[in-house]
C-alpha cells in the first residue's frame, strides 16, 4: 500500500552522551516511520518522548556535541534519492571497559562536514522546517522579507532579487499576513508570534519542498492564534498537496491536520496506523498508552463527572534506565496476569494487528 | 541609504561627541592637576646644571608667561585649546598640536595595524572553534596563543630584533635607513610584536568563542541551517561583528599603552615615544596635547562601537 515513501526513517537511535553520569540519554531508541508521498503523519507524544529529536535528526540538526546517531534515513523525491545518514558512524567511536561505554569520542568537525554533504541540496530545497517558537526562530537582524527572499534564491529559479521578492510577497499574502508589502520590510520583533509563524511558514513553504516538518508548530503561541495557524496548515495542505510530519503533544491538532498517526512513548513509537483509527474514542486495539492519553483530553463532561483532570498514572520514562521489558509497563493499567511476566521481562516488537495499524503491545500478540 | 537608517546614527553621533567634549574637559583637568602637584618643572629640566639668579629665573617665566595661579594656567590652556591653540612645546618651540598630530599618525598606523594582526590571529581560531567545535588544531592553535600573548612585549620586541634585522638582515634597522619599499617593510615588525605581545589574543579568542558559540545555539541559527542558508551568514553580525567592535573599543587604551613600550623598543617616531620625552622633560603642553589627542582617540573607538551597533541592529535604532 506504501509503495514508495518519500522519507523512511529505519531503526533511528539518537542518544546523547552524559559525561557525569557516564550513560546515554536514549532520546530516540528504535524508531521507525514512513512518510508516504502526500499524506500527513503526526507524530504525538508527551514532552521527551522524542518527537522532536527525531525531526531533528532527520534534518540534521542534532549539533551538540555528545549526540551520536544511528539507523537508516532514507530520503526519495523525484528530485533526489539520498541517505540523510550516510558516513556518520565513522565519525564516532566508542570506549567501551567491560561492556559498559566509558567515552565517546566523536570527531565534531568530521561529523559536521559529513552533515553538510549529506544534507546539502535537501535543507531548504527538498525538506523545510517550521519551529515552535517562531519570533526566536527568524533573525532578529533581518527583515522577515529578506529571510524569506534569501530561501527563494537560494533554492528556486528565481535568482533575480526583484523576482524573488515578488516572490515572497506573493508568499506572505498567501500565508494571510494582511498587507504583506509592508511586513516585507519589518523585523521579527515588529510582528506577533502569529505572524512569525506564518513568515516562517512563507519561508519554508516558498521554495516548494516535498517534505515540510511542522516540529510544535503551534506550540508557544495564544490559543487564539494557534486554532488560527492549524486553519492555515489545514487550508494549505488541501491547497498544495504537500507531504507534511507534523509534531505536536496536542492530539486536537493531529486529529485534525494528520492523515496517519504514529504515538511515541519513551523514544519508540508505540502505535501507528491511520488517524482515525488510531484517535478514536475506542479503546479497543489500541496501545494502552494512546488510550490514557486520549483519556487525558480535557472534557467538560469528565471534568463535570470526576472533579479533576484525569491525568496519565506515574512520571515520564527515564531515558538512561530503559527497562528490560514494555517501556510502559510501569504504568500500565491494562496488564492481565496472563502477559505480567513478558510485559516485565521482554519488550514487545511493533506489529501489524489490522490493516495498516501496528501496535507494540503484548495484549494484542497471539 | 534610507532617512529612517542615517537618523538613529545621526542621534548616536551627537550624543557621543558632547560626551566627548565633557569627558576631554575632565581628561585635561585631570592631566593638569596631576603635573602641577608632580615635582620639577620644565625650567629645572632646561636649566638643569646652569646656576641662574631667582631673578632670571622669574625673568624667563614671565617671558613664557607662566606666572599665573594654576588655575590662571590652566584656564589660559583651555580657552587656547578651544580656539585650537595647544600651545607651544617647551623644549623645542614647536607648535604643540602639528607635531602631536603628526606623531599621532604614526601611532594610530601602529595601533590600528596591531588590532588587525591581533584579529587575524584570533578570530580564525575562535570561530572555527565555536562552529565546528574544538579539534586538536584549535586547541593546539589556542593553547600557543595564549602562551604568546603572556610574553612581554619589551622581551619580544628586542628578541624579534635581535633575529629578524641583526641575525637574517630580513628587515632595516630602522625607519628610513632603507629605501623605497623596504622602507616600509620596517612598520611590519612593530605592528607584528604589538599585536602578538598586546595581551589581547588570548581575550579575543575567548570573548569571540563565547559570543559566537552562545549564537551558535539561538534558534534562528537552526532555521538559517535548516532552509540551507550560510550559518556563517546569519551569525555575523550578532556573533562577529558586534563583539568585534566591543573588543576594538575596549582594547584601544591598552594598546595605546603597549604602544609606548613598542615605539621605544622599535625606535618608532610615535606618540607614545614623544609622550615619554615630553614626561622626562616636563613638557607640560607636550603632554597635555598627548593626553587630549589619546583621549579622542579612545572616544573614536567607543564611537564606532556605538555607531556600529546602531546601524547593525534594527531594534537600537528603533529606540
Amino acid at each position: 500500500m506504501m509503495a514508495e515513501p518519500l522519507l523512511a526513517i529505519e531503526d533511528l537511535r539518537t542518544y546523547f552522551y552524559s559525561r557525569s553520569k557516564r550513560a546515554f540519554i536514549r532520546s530516540v531508541d528504535g524508531v521507525s516511520l514512513a512518510v508516504a508521498k502526500g499524506e500527513t503523519l503526526g507524530i504525538v507524544g508527551e514532552s521527551g518522548s522524542g518527537k522532536s529529536i527525531t525531526a531533528m535528526s532527520v534534518m540534521g540538526l542534532v549539533s551538540a556535541g555528545p549526540g551520536v546517531i544511528s539507523g537508516r534515513i532514507g530520503f526519495r523525491s523525484d528530485r533526489v534519492e539520498r541517505q540523510l545518514l550516510e558516513g556518520l558512524d565513522t565519525c564516532v567511536a566508542l570506549r567501551r571497559e567491560g561492556g559498559r561505554v566509558m567515552a565517546v569520542e566523536k570527531d565534531d568537525d568530521r561529523w559536521a562536514g559529513q552533515v553538510e554533504k549529506n544534507m546539502t541540496g535537501i535543507r531548504g530545497r527538498e525538506i523545510s522546517m517550521i519551529f515552535q517558537n517562531p519570533k526566536q526562530s527568524l533573525n532578529p537582524f533581518e527583515t522577515v522579507g529578506r529571510q524569506i527572499t534569501e530561501a527563494i534564491m537560494l533554492h528556486t529559479s528565481h535568482k533575480i532579487e526583484q523576482e524573488a521578492k515578488e516572490k515572497a510577497i506573493e508568499w506572505l499574502d498567501r500565508v494571510k499576513i494582511d498587507s504583506p508589502r509592508l511586513r516585507f520590510d519589518n523585523h521579527p520583533f515588529g510582528l506577533s508570534g502569529g505572524m512569525c509563524q506564518r513568515a516562517m511558514i512563507a519561508m519554508a513553504l516558498s521554495c516548494e519542498p516535498h517534505l515540510l516538518i511542522a516540529d510544535e508548530p503551534t506550540t508557544g503561541l495564544d490559543a487564539t492564534i494557534q486554532s488560527k495557524i492549524v486553519d492555515l496548515l489545514a487550508e494549505l495542505k488541501s491547497e498544495l498537496g504537500i507531504t507534511t510530519m507534523l509534531i505536536s503533544h496536542d492530539i486536537g491538532i493531529i486529529g485534525r491536520l494528520s492523515d496517519t498517526v504514529a504515538v511515541m512513548y519513551g523514544g519508540t513509537v508505540v502505535e501507528s496506523g491511520p488517524a482515525k483509527d488510531v484517535l478514536s474514542c475506542s479503546p479497543e486495539g489500541k496501545h494502552p498508552y494512546t488510550a490514557a492519553l486520549l483519556a487525558s483530553i480535557p472534557s467538560s463532561d469528565a471534568v463535570r463527572e470526576k472533579g479533576h483532570l484525569q491525568a496519565i498514572e506515574g512520571d515520564v520514562l527515564d531515558t538512561i534506565n530503559i527497562p528490560a521489558g514494555c517501556r510502559f509497563y510501569g504504568r500500565c493499567s491494562r496488564v492481565t496476569d496472563k502477559i505480567r511476566e513478558k510485559c516485565d521481562k521482554q519488550e514487545p516488537d511493533l506489529r501489524e494487528i489490522a490493516s495498516g495499524r501496528r501496535v507494540r503491545c503484548w495484549l494484542y500478540f497471539e | 541609504m534610507k532617512l529612517t537608517a542615517i537618523r538613529p546614527v545621526g542621534i548616536v553621533l551627537v550624543r557621543e561627541l558632547s560626551l566627548t567634549m565633557l569627558l576631554l574637559l575632565g581628561v585635561s583637568a585631570l592631566v593638569f592637576l596631576i603635573l602641577y602637584l608632580s615635582p620639577g618643572d620644565p625650567f629645572s629640566v632646561l636649566l638643569e646644571g646652569q646656576s641662574l639668579s631667582e631673578e632670571a629665573r622669574s625673568g624667563i617665566r614671565q617671558a613664557m608667561g607662566i606666572e599665573r595661579s594654576w588655575y590662571g594656567q590652566y584656564f589660559h590652556w583651555v580657552s587656547g585649546m578651544v580656539r585650537g591653540d595647544f600651545g607651544a612645546s617647551v623644549r623645542t618651540g614647536l607648535p604643540v598640536l602639528s607635531e602631536v598630530l603628526r606623531t599621532g599618525i604614526n601611532t594610530l598606523i601602529l595601533t590600528l595595524g596591531s588590532l588587525l594582526v591581533t584579529l587575524l590571529i584570533a578570530a580564525p581560531i575562535a570561530i572555527r572553534s565555536a562552529m565546528r567545535g574544538m579539534s586538536k588544531a584549535t586547541w593546539s592553535f589556542t593553547i600557543l596563543s595564549y602562551v604568546i600573548s603572556a610574553l612581554p612585549v619589551f622581551w619580544l620586541g628586542y628578541i624579534v630584533i635581535y633575529f629578524f634585522t641583526h641575525k637574517l638582515g630580513l628587515f632595516p634597522l630602522a625607519f628610513g635607513f632603507a629605501t623605497g619599499a623596504k622602507k616600509w617593510l620596517y612598520l611590519l615588525l612593530p605592528i607584528f610584536v604589538l599585536g602578538i605581545g598586546n595581551g589581547t589574543i588570548s581575550e579575543v579568542i575567548r570573548t569571540l568563542r563565547e559570543e559566537m558559540g552562545r549564537v551558535m545555539e539561538e534558534d534562528y541559527i537552526r532555521t538559517a541551517r535548516a532552509k540551507g542558508a550560510s550559518v556563517w551568514k546569519h551569525a555575523f553580525k550578532e556573533g562577529f561583528l558586534i563583539p568585534v567592535t566591543e573588543i576594538i573599543a575596549a582594547k584601544i587604551p591598552f594598546i595605546l599603552g603597549g604602544a609606548v613600550i613598542v615605539e621605544q623598543v622599535f625606535n618608532w617616531p610615535g606618540m607614545g615615544r614623544m609622550a615619554w620625552q615630553a614626561a622626562q622633560d616636563r613638557d607640560y603642553p607636550v603632554i597635555m596635547g598627548i593626553a587630549i589627542v589619546a583621549a579622542v582617540l579612545v572616544r573614536l573607538g567607543s564611537l564606532f562601537q556605538s555607531v556600529v551597533y546602531v546601524m547593525v541592529n534594527p531594534r537600537a535604532s528603533k529606540e
